[in-house]
């Protein structure tokens, strides 16, 4: 590791490191997994397993019906009608990135408010234990469970935050515990 | 598409050697109505991934990036091709080191690292990456599938919690 990695870039906080381990409130999708939004997602990640829309298939195998990708439970959650639209700050601002109230399934985490403008997809852990069926209405709870801090090779500072949600159905099953990293520059 | 086509001969942990290639998965070229149609599946905003503009100009990337969460369904398509029917893909891990951009082909590997006996499983581990058409190795990882033993059970699901 560079020397310049093991440099505190100052920007967490006490206050931030007390969030760690801290479970959110859970969160439930707003409508059940439905055969159009999943063919739609299949189609657009060229899937091209049947088992996730052919009920024939399916059910020949150990799935029994048609079910979703395995990290399929990270899409959702979706904007409810009736609530802001994302896209008047595009209208507002020409500048704006587009991404306004995107919330995804850690939203109920209290926010960092980190002072970085950039935030980055750095990565994902994840554990599968069953698919979700068309149908199933997905749960999540979150928790921060890491955040550091150090000084990129330009001496820029960046902040790592790895999240854990575990994704359970209406029978309080879980399919999945996913663990991203976002990088903030 | 034909059900072989997709799934091939269903693997069996006994066949398996350190070393062994999982087949590789090719994506590509990706070009933008690609990336506008994952946008648009998962409401996805984000300007980077489908305004040439705002990536360039604002933004000062060398083109429309590809969403990591559009990439990370390749590695996941190309180990449950190899390890289903029968085998069940336990863990994934990968991280986004660097960026690939609109026009790239993406190949999506794996490879096996370590093979053992567990509890009367197959337990595979494998590392795992995505390069593109020029070799650049953008999303290593490692993945764990589990797989029946010759004589054994049938892998459970759903798959036990720990």
């Amino acid at each position: 590791m560079p020397e310049s990695a093991t440099r505190s870039a100052g920007i967490v906080t006490d206050a931030m490191r007390a969030l760690m381990g801290a479970k959110s409130e859970k969160r439930t999708a707003p409508w059940p997994l439905s055969e159009d939004s999943l063919r739609r997602f299949v189609q657009a990640v060229m899937e091209e397993d049947p088992v996730h829309w052919d009920p024939t298939a399916a059910e020949a195998g150990r799935y029994g019906s048609v079910v979703a990708t395995p990290l399929f439970p990270l899409h959702v959650f979706r904007r409810e009608p009736g609530t802001p639209d994302p896209l008047d700050a595009v209208s507002a601002d020409p500048g704006n990135d587009g991404t306004s109230g995107a919330g995804g399934a850690s939203g109920s985490l209290p926010p960092l408010d980190l002072p970085l403008k950039r935030l980055l997809n750095g990565g994902t852990e994840a554990e599968f234990f069953q698919l979700a069926k068309i149908g199933d209405v997905v749960t999540t709870q979150s928790e921060y469970v890491d955040i550091s801090e150090r000084l990129n090779r330009r001496g820029e500072p960046m902040v790592i935050v790895r999240t854990r949600t575990t994704y359970s159905n209406q029978d309080g099953a879980t399919l999945a515990t996913i663990t991203t990293s976002l990088i903030a520059r | 598409m034909s059900e072989t086509t997709v799934r091939g001969t269903a693997l069996r942990f006994e066949d398996l050697t350190v070393g062994d290639a999982t087949p590789e998965l090719v994506r590509g070229p990706l070009r933008e109505p690609h990336l506008m149609r994952w946008s648009a599946a998962i409401e996805n905003w984000h300007r980077i991934h489908y305004d040439q503009r705002f990536a360039t100009e604002h933004d000062g990337l060398p083109g429309l990036l590809i969403n990591g969460s559009w990439k990370q369904h390749f590695l996941v398509q190309s180990l449950r091709r190899w390890a289903e029917p029968d085998g069940w893909l336990r863990r994934i891990s990968f991280q986004f080191r660097g960026m690939d951009v609109v026009g790239a082909t993406l190949t999506a590997w794996g490879r096996v690292t370590e093979l053992k006996e567990e509890g009367g499983y197959g337990i595979v581990e494998l590392e795992i990456g995505i390069h593109d058409q020029d070799g650049n190795q953008n999303t290593p990882g490692t993945a764990t599938v589990v797989l029946p033993l010759a004589d054994g059970p049938a892998v459970p699901y759903p798959y036990p919690q720990p």
